[in-house]
């Protein structure tokens, strides 16, 4: 570790790891809620479990991104943090006031958190994914403001390089399109077009900038490939990003109200772009094969081709099976989109947060530059156990969601939702098995934290030099 | 790794076989193959070891692409046409699963170039030719 202020990210990830359990095990309990209606119920009802499910995966992700800045920076920027203090003091504000909610989603019923939390004096509550109650809203709303000031300054004051730029630009687009999270108007046409500006142009705008530099820095760290060979890939990958990317919110935008020239723009643009997704394996694995060292940390180098593989899986090939618009018609809402949502969360952030933690966290824990190769061999075990499963997983889920739509929507004779559902059901169950597989491979990725730290540091053999 | 000078020579045509490779399977199917049979025809003979490992991994899976499309839809047919949800679950899943996977197989492909190495096709690519230093 070159900064002592690096340190601060450690938290981060913790957090992160820890909030990724409680996701994972609410999905099992909603996958399970699928096939059998009353599991938990009255306790936890699947509409709970759910907003539990997905506001998780948001809040940890966050984590990782912040955690990932906060380590990234100060190397970037070849100084320290501007304040590390604030760093930590944002860390519990966020832990407590993200605890606070999911207890609240938990404990109380919906409505009576909108009232307790006092949505009605400005309200934001009801949205999926957006579900927080206002003043959740407003602390992230400074929790982002306070880490983006000490991002924003140490980068400002240091040394500038692209992939702190892109970093910066995305982490900036992520706090400011989150407050359209605060416009809620009665009309709904228009409160679905702009809840889009949030939930699309994060994960198909701003985030994948994101991702775009943590990837880019985990590269340079671990191939020594010349920073501007990588940084003019980062250029072209961010600017197909946003080029197919804003334009491509008009796929959500077919079937809602909107004007009928959005079929065409939505189609045209969402249809290019698992471009930078393509872009960024051929980047990643032409890094790797073009390396100049080999690194010790095969773990990190393995999530980070995995990243770009499974984002253009995810988000490219499963994102364009339904984005045009004839298509569409016919998908929206399915269970096609539950496996295209499936395989690009984990795909693209899961994987490029895991990236990041692989790579940092041995130094973090006062390592040279590698985890034991004991540690190493069972991380990599649960990049694949996780892996393999998330991929069975939007398979079943593809597969319940074709049935689903025939029986549903494209058959002469169309069937109730409810009907159908059973009849997808074994879809569902297989779905399940993979989860609890997943389950596996999580808890072997936290197993491999605390195997091997005995043993001495991971070295590259003689002959594998380059 | 990074590789020798002469082995980067007939790297121009490895990517242009990758490129032609990706462009029959993503944006003009059919057309890319021709071009990229044309190239392979003009080159066989005397391109550069990179070239010629390149150009036989591109054909052999085009052929292989076309093979899959065609065995698929012809099972299809002869066990009952493309009627009912079962059978365009099995086709969906299917086609996806197979594309996407000749897709990876050219981007491996292409970044293999780009970094002038020679690169086999898992199960569907031809044996490398001498000079590729086994790899």
């Amino acid at each position: 570790m070159q900064y002592k202020s690096q340190a601060v990210a450690k938290p981060y990830f913790i957090a992160a790891i820890g909030l990724f359990v409680g996701q994972i095990l609410f999905g099992l309990i909603i996958g399970l809620q699928y096939v059998i209606g009353d599991f938990l119920f009255p306790e936890i009802p699947f509409n709970v479990a759910r907003m539990v499910h997905t506001n998780l995966l948001i809040v940890w992700l966050l984590f990782g991104f912040m955690g990932a800045a906060y380590y990234l920076v100060p190397e970037e920027a070849e100084r320290e943090l501007v304040s590390p203090g604030l760093a930590i003091l944002m860390f519990w504000i966020f832990l407590v006031a993200g605890a606070l909610t999911i207890l609240g989603y938990l404990l109380v019923p919906y409505s009576g958190l909108a009232e307790m939390t006092g949505n009605s004096l400005l309200p934001t509550m009801g949205r999926e994914f957006l579900e927080q109650p206002t003043i959740t809203k407003i602390g992230i709303v400074i929790v982002a403001l306070a880490f983006l000031f000490n991002v924003g300054m140490t980068v400002l004051k240091g040394r500038k390089t692209v992939v702190s730029l892109v970093l910066l630009i995305g982490l900036t687009g992520l706090a400011l399109l989150f407050l359209f999270a605060f416009y809620n108007p009665d009309n709904l046409v228009k409160d679905k077009f702009y809840w889009w500006w949030v939930v699309h142009l994060w994960v198909e705008g701003v985030w994948e900038l994101i991702l775009g530099s943590i990837l880019a820095f985990v590269l340079i760290k671990t191939t020594g490939v010349d920073r501007e060979v990588i940084e003019k890939w980062l250029y072209v990958i961010i600017a197909m990003t946003l080029i197919t990317g804003i334009i491509g919110t008009g796929h959500h935008f077919y079937w809602i109200g909107t004007p009928e020239y959005w079929q065409w723009w939505g189609s045209i643009f969402s249809a290019l772009e698992p471009i930078p997704f393509f872009m960024m394996t051929v980047f990643a694995f032409n890094m790797v094969n073009r390396r100049r060292r080999n690194h010790p940390n095969k773990a990190a180098v393995l999530w980070a081709l995995g990243t770009a593989v499974m984002a253009f899986l995810g988000a490219g090939v499963w994102g364009f099976l339904h984005t045009l618009s004839p298509v569409n018609y016919y998908t929206h809402g399915s269970q096609i989109t539950a496996a295209h949502g499936h395989m690009a969360f984990y795909g693209a952030y899961v994987m490029i947060v895991l990236t990041m933690i692989s790579y940092a966290m041995p130094m973090l824990r006062g390592r040279e530059a590698a985890n034991s190769n004991r540690s190493q061999v069972l991380e990599m075990w649960s990049f694949w156990l996780m892996t393999v499963s998330i991929v069975f997983i939007t398979l079943f889920l593809t597969g319940a969601g074709i049935l689903q739509v025939y029986l549903q929507r494209y058959s002469a004779d169309p069937l109730p939702f409810m009907v159908v559902q059973d009849k997808i059901a074994l879809f569902y169950w297989m779905r399940e098995v993979a989860g609890v597989m997943f389950l596996i491979g999580l808890l072997t990725y936290i197993a491999s934290f605390f195997v091997g730290g005995k043993e001495p540091e991971a070295v590259v053999a003689a002959t594998e030099g380059a | 790794m990074q590789t020798s000078p002469e082995l980067r020579e007939g790297s121009g045509t490895a990517i242009a076989a990758e490129s032609l490779y990706l462009v029959n399977l993503l944006l003009l199917p059919g057309i890319g193959f021709l071009i990229l049979l044309f190239l392979w025809w003009r080159s066989r003979a005397e391109a550069p070891p990179l070239a010629r490992a390149h150009l036989a991994q591109t054909v052999s899976g085009s052929v292989w692409a076309g093979i899959l499309l065609v065995v698929a839809n012809a099972a299809i047919l002869l066990l009952g046409g493309y009627r009912g949800p079962h059978v365009w679950v099995v086709v969906i899943t299917y086609f996806t699963f197979c594309h996407s996977m000749l897709v990876l197989f050219g981007a491996f492909g292409l970044s293999k170039a780009m970094a002038g190495q020679c690169w086999r096709y898992p199960l569907i690519g031809r044996t490398l030719p001498d000079g590729c230093g086994g790899t």
